[in-house]
């Protein structure tokens, strides 16, 4: 029982060795998504402490996110593509298509920045089917196809931790005005 | 500030016409001045170091225009946050004893455009404002001198992350002996009023900003004398980016004030993102060759014909938009609505919007 908890251990060891850029990306990923998100936590009327922790946090959560769409496109791939895929190669590959987002802090800007998160979200999209396509000979549909899904739920998942976040801000900002 | 008020007479004549001579000029020197420049930089720097600058100086506006964004938010969320004095409770903005003197009926609050530095108006405003208040009935009472464009009691160059350098730009727009140096300086001074704008219609933040400007225009109404519940009514007047102003603090105002409060707009540039469903009425007045007003309609789409399910499309088909369009009139300058030629007939069009019967208190909620 040891044994085998230590030989997954040390295959998850020689994993992460593998996959250190793709996961430094994504944690840079995350980091900017966090930060272009921070007005919420001021809506919220957190103090310093708070909006420190929950930066952290979230940047950490959506690294996850982000982490756990990759391995839905990589089990479709697996599923359904011609060509085998080695977990490390494929978080590398996906990560270095998630490079618009790190620039995603700027979404944090007034007017211009929803625009900007609009299109970091197409580019990265993009990026992605264009990696399968290339790395693994799919054609352009069946690319779309296979990395749709997992592109979905990353969208469904930020949208759903900001949403709450910036609900709850309103929320305090509409007790403070009472009822109509 | 003392020396605001010699920026005054300069603020008033920075219209758009000038805008389009300098420009054109400044591009004709351009055309000129930068195949000199090019034949100069292509001898230090081959082509693809060339391409390379140009990315980076595309990088750079990319990080610098949402930088100067974020950084105008902070001192909203300050405030909100409670970090700077200043934020009251809504309930004790109030004084609830019965007015000793009989309160006005109607308190009709005037927000300026982005032109607008500090508490005064520019002289041209000031003396349409003067105008338009001879011209009101006893029981109005015209509401100026609210600064629109900041939530916090002090003006611009006494802000405390930025005095320095709202400062130095006012120095060089007064004092520097280069007219477009001249206009740049006043150009990015206004540029700071256009982020509140788009603050306001950001339907993330705009919330925050506008519940602070409605606390803001509360406490100025207290000081009045305005008692909630004591029949009267509120009417925001907002010219350019006051119109968006307006329609960011009026569903607020209500709440806070139970009062019924309606909008007139004129030359107003406005997103229409805001709730306007409970207001007593909007009366947009416009002018037949505003550019500006024009653009507003292309810059936010919730005013697109395309978007019939966006706040202002509601409000448009549910028929509580009157629209005065008013001959020849531009956004500024000369022919502006502060022009002679014009400010009467504005003045005219703001007492007929303001003798449209009101929606009863059933409907507005109040």
């Amino acid at each position: 029982m040891l044994h085998e908890l230590e030989r997954l251990l040390d295959g998850l060891g020689g994993w992460l060795i593998r996959a250190d850029l793709g996961l430094g990306l994504l944690l840079v990923v995350g980091i900017s998504m966090s930060l272009s998100h921070v007005f919420a936590l001021f809506a919220n009327r957190l103090a310093a402490r708070q909006i420190i922790w929950r930066l952290v946090i979230d940047a950490l959560v959506l690294a996850a996110a982000f982490l756990l769409t990759s391995s839905i496109d990589m089990v479709l791939l697996n599923l359904y593509g011609s060509n085998p895929v080695h977990p490390s190669a494929f978080v590398d590959g996906i990560a270095s298509c998630l490079l618009p987002a790190c620039f995603y802090v700027a979404v944090a800007a007034p007017y211009v920045g929803e625009t900007m998160g609009l299109v970091i979200w197409v580019l990265m999209h993009l990026n992605v089917i264009t990696f399968v396509h290339v790395r693994f000979d799919l054609p352009w549909d069946q690319a779309l196809l296979l990395t749709t899904p997992g592109y979905l739920l990353a969208v469904l998942l930020v949208a759903l931790l900001f949403r709450q976040s910036w609900q709850r801000g309103y929320a305090m900002l509409a007790s403070e005005l009472g009822q109509p | 500030m003392k020396g605001a008020g010699r920026l005054y007479p300069w603020s008033q004549r920075f219209n758009l016409k000038l805008l389009l001579l300098v420009l054109a000029i400044g591009l004709g020197i351009n055309v000129v001045g930068v195949g000199h420049l090019l034949l100069a930089v292509r001898s230090a720097l081959s082509p693809a170091d060339l391409q390379l600058l140009l990315h980076w100086i595309g990088l750079l506006l990319l990080v610098l225009i949402p930088a100067a964004g974020i950084y105008s938010l902070v001192s909203e969320f300050a405030f909100w946050e409670g970090w700077l004095e200043g934020l009251p409770a809504p309930s004790t903005l109030f004084d609830h004893t019965p007015a000793v003197a009989a309160s006005h009926r109607c308190y009709l609050v005037y927000l300026d455009g982005i032109h607008q530095l500090e508490r005064d108006h520019p002289p041209r405003v000031s003396a349409f404002l003067e105008l338009l208040e001879q011209q009101l009935a006893a029981e109005t009472l015209l509401v100026r001198g609210l600064e629109t464009y900041t939530v916090m009691p002090v003006a611009l160059a006494e802000d405390a992350g930025s005095a320095w350098f709202w400062r130095r730009l006012f120095a060089l727009q007064e004092q520097h002996p280069n007219g477009l140096v001249q206009l740049l300086a006043a150009v990015l001074v206004q540029a700071n009023n256009v982020i509140k704008v788009g603050i306001s219609s950001d339907r993330r933040y705009g919330p925050i900003l506008n519940y602070e400007l409605a606390l803001k225009i509360s406490l100025r109404l207290a000081e009045l004398g305005f008692r909630p519940g004591g029949g009267s009514r509120i009417v925001l007047t907002g010219y350019s980016g006051g119109a968006e102003m307006a329609m960011g603090v009026a569903d607020y105002l209500r709440r806070i004030t139970q009062a019924p409060v309606s909008i007139i707009s004129f030359c107003g540039v406005f997103s229409g993102n805001q709730v306007l469903d409970q207001l007593s009425g909007i009366t947009t007045i416009v002018g037949s060759k505003d550019p500006v007003a024009a653009f507003g309609r292309i810059a936010y789409p919730g005013r697109s014909p395309l978007l019939p399910l966006s706040n202002w499309n509601k409000a448009l088909s549910a028929g509580r938009i009157q629209r005065d369009c008013i001959d020849g009139m531009n956004h500024n300058g000369n022919s502006g609505p502060f022009s002679e030629p014009f400010r009467l007939r504005v003045i005219k069009a703001i007492l007929a919007a303001l003798a449209l019967p009101v929606a009863a208190p059933e409907r507005t909620g109040c």
